[in-house]
């Protein structure tokens, strides 16, 4: 009953404090939100690249190459935009990631084996974007080079055919047609099948296939920064046992009819409801934000042992420490080192071999890497059982020492 | 209906309640009077049964509090020394969790908390939080938290340190309500004043010992039944001091190298034939002045010290 009032009271002071509960979860967020900004969004994959094309030439091939953007696949990724001059000037003002210039006479000159540019005007201001423009008018450029020399005469042919007045003759067709078969037939050997293929695959859970969805970068950050927030949810939950000894309050609250049994039992149910609440929190703000969490069984669960696991440390951290200002000093060390080795700020399949024992030996490396297997790896409860029973038998241990030296500490008077 | 016998609790060497025994009526209002330091807090916090005595027994009416302690606490108001609230919580709010460690609940929760914070004169910042409180307003909800439940005992440590005049005389005046009311009181302080008001009986304490009981009257009467002299001057020569313990139907409290306290003995020659002796040139005395017989020169007399020392 004591235990449940003090729940109550704990809960109610962080609804009266709104500010102070926001700027809780505020942290974690916005870590979350700069990560997914600087690495690519929540838009799944529609990174789109803005080009202008500034087409002189305005023929066949040129019209050919502007085509070239307006593929299904590629549709997804260009955005080509037909402009004059005028195309200059919205460069200059950073309105795409680059401009190409086909210049005139362009088709004719490819045709008649005449040496010509095509110009490519980037965007400085943006860093990666330009560059995939660049290097795909490069490859262009040189497998039009390649084609020039190989169908040399039969591209002559053709630019002979579209300088005359009236319409081709069949039989010219029908010559020209025969020779790049020749040509192909002879080449066929060469270029099929090639020896390298490229298969892309997304990963995607079923559950984006069937949304539509795709790659989501705060999948990746999200988890992580939510057990980092939880942490110091758990910190800030904990800081109160302390605060409480320190400010006489422990005291006066145990001149009422409270055990310390009870005051203890009421403090670790509270940081746990409030862990795990803070958890739900960022949960639906990741559905919000367009997360799969994986099957809802699973990573409720996960939550809780998470949760579990939070509390139990940050009380144990707590009990051993002298002082408020001792217990925040040594938590935020932890909570730091532990989410950094545990894989909360960057996957532990990128950090140095020598670390990776020692990240399995922090809890939240257990609670990364369980949501790891239910978003990425599209698992559900079955394959994270031993996270979840690593996570709640070690929070457990970790609570029930961590209370019963505060247990001991309170009764030898140390309130 | 409080009764504490042999109470002793040491931290390390240093010994803070010695031997600490009184008895308090039902709706009495007894003062544990003394300095800073002197042992009342430890007393207080044992009674509550918050810290646990090396020895001694606590029995609130018929229960020893620590054989008995939810039983006993469900009886007991405190308020501590500390001001021991929530901040970041409202009075209401507070008192609400105060009241539901009692086992107090909806209707009779409320008109409780209603009725104590109209008593202690908060009624209209019930749903102020607690940080916008004056150092005041605090110690009367501290004050209310310890009433809410209606205890039989109410234990105050020092509940005025601190606060304003009318603040104080607020506090005080709830106490002679409560007390008014049946309920038992025990009150430390080391204002004199408050405990020669206030209290049916005091206890004197320094230094963890209790060195008198008794009522305000007994306690004078311990004094002498005589005025006090309070001398000022230059007294750092030994010899004047020694003239000062020879004066006739005088007995010397206190004599420091500028002030010295003496005390009239009733039976003697009385004040008008002391004061020609003490206003003699050359004992350089500056200024006298005369006081009634109070908690001040009991304290004086017993322990060679004024209060505030």
């Amino acid at each position: 009953m004591a235990a449940l009032a003090i729940l109550r009271r704990d809960l109610l002071r962080y609804w009266r404090n709104p500010i102070r509960t926001a700027l809780l979860f505020a942290v974690p967020l916005v870590m979350a939100g700069v990560f997914a900004l600087a690495f690519g969004g929540g838009e799944g994959d529609q990174i789109s690249i803005k080009i202008l094309l500034f087409d002189e030439d305005d023929s066949l091939l040129s019209r050919f190459l502007e085509g070239a953007g307006d593929s299904s696949r590629s549709d997804q990724k260009f955005e080509v935009v037909a402009v004059g001059e005028e195309g200059y000037e919205m460069m200059e003002r950073g309105e795409a990631s680059a401009l190409i210039h086909l210049p005139v006479g362009f088709t004719a000159d490819y045709l008649d084996g005449e040496p010509t540019t095509i110009g490519v005007v980037k965007n400085p201001s943006e860093r990666f974007l330009p560059k995939v423009v660049d290097e795909g008018v490069r490859i262009g450029a040189v497998g039009l080079s390649e084609a020039s020399q190989v169908f040399r005469a039969e591209l002559a042919q053709m630019g002979e055919l579209g300088r005359e007045k009236r319409f081709p003759a069949d039989l010219a067709v029908a010559d020209l047609s025969a020779g790049v078969n020749h040509k192909l037939g002879d080449l066929e050997r060469f270029l099929f099948p090639p020896v390298v293929t490229l298969e892309s695959v997304s990963l995607r859970t079923e559950g984006e296939e069937a949304k539509g969805g795709g790659f989501n970068i705060l999948a990746y950050v999200l988890p992580g920064f939510s057990i980092i927030g939880i942490l110091f949810l758990a910190q800030s939950a904990t800081r109160d046992i302390l605060r409480d000894r320190e400010s006489g309050l422990l005291r006066h609250l145990l001149t009422a009819p409270v055990s310390v049994n009870d005051y203890l039992g009421g403090k670790c149910l509270s940081v746990f409801a409030v862990t795990a609440l803070g958890f739900a929190v960022f949960l639906f703000l990741g559905i919000a934000a367009g997360i799969h969490w994986g099957p809802a069984t699973a990573v409720i669960s996960l939550m809780l042992s998470s949760a579990l696991a939070a509390a139990g440390l940050l009380i144990l951290i707590m009990s051993l420490v002298g002082s408020e200002r001792q217990g925040d000093t040594l938590t935020t060390i932890i909570i730091l080192v532990s989410s950094m080795l545990g894989g909360a700020f960057m996957p532990v399949s990128q950090m140095p071999s020598f670390l990776k024992p020692i990240s399995a030996a922090t809890l939240v490396y257990w609670s990364t890497e369980g949501f790891s297997t239910l978003i990425i790896r599209g698992g559900g409860l079955a394959d994270i059982v031993l996270n979840l029973v690593v996570l709640t038998v070690a929070g457990l241990i970790l609570m029930l020492l961590g209370a019963l030296i505060l247990k001991r500490k309170i009764e030898r008077g140390a309130v | 209906m409080i009764s504490v016998d042999g109470l002793r609790k040491s931290f390390g060497s240093l010994v803070a309640v010695d031997d600490v025994s009184f008895e308090v009526s039902e709706g009495q209002i007894f003062g544990l009077l003394g300095p800073n330091g002197a042992g009342k807090t430890t007393t207080i916090n044992m009674i509550c049964g918050v810290l646990k005595p090396d020895g001694g027994r606590v029995v609130i009416g018929d229960k020893d509090i620590w054989l008995e302690p939810k039983t006993v606490k469900q009886t007991l108001g405190v308020v501590p020394q500390e001001i021991a609230v929530y901040e970041d919580l409202t009075a209401r709010d507070n008192l609400n969790f105060w009241g539901s460690l009692y086992g107090l609940s909806g209707g009779e929760l409320k008109s409780r908390v209603d009725q104590s914070l109209t008593r202690v004169g908060l009624s209209d910042r019930a749903g102020d939080r607690v940080k916008e409180f004056s150092g005041g307003m605090k110690r009367r909800l501290n004050l209310c938290m310890g009433l809410l439940h209606h205890p039989r005992v109410l234990l105050l440590d020092e509940p005025t340190v601190g606060i304003d005049p009318q603040a104080r005389f607020n506090i005080l005046e709830v106490v002679r309500e409560v007390a008014a009311g049946g309920t038992t009181v025990l009150y430390t302080t080391h204002y004199m004043d408050e405990a020669q008001e206030l209290c049916d009986r005091i206890a004197i304490i320094d230094h963890g010992k209790i060195l008198t009981v008794g009522t305000l009257n007994e306690l004078t009467r311990l004094a002498g039944e005589a005025e006090v002299l309070r001398i000022t001057g230059d007294f750092e020569d030994p010899a004047i001091r020694e003239r000062l313990n020879a004066l006739d139907g005088v007995r010397v409290l206190k004599a420091d190298d500028r002030i010295a306290v003496l005390s009239v003995d009733a039976g003697g020659p009385g004040l008008l034939a002391v004061l020609p002796q003490v206003l003699v040139p050359d004992l350089g005395v500056d200024d006298v002045s005369i006081q009634q017989p109070n908690l001040q020169s009991v304290f004086i007399s017993l322990t060679g010290k004024e209060l505030r020392d």
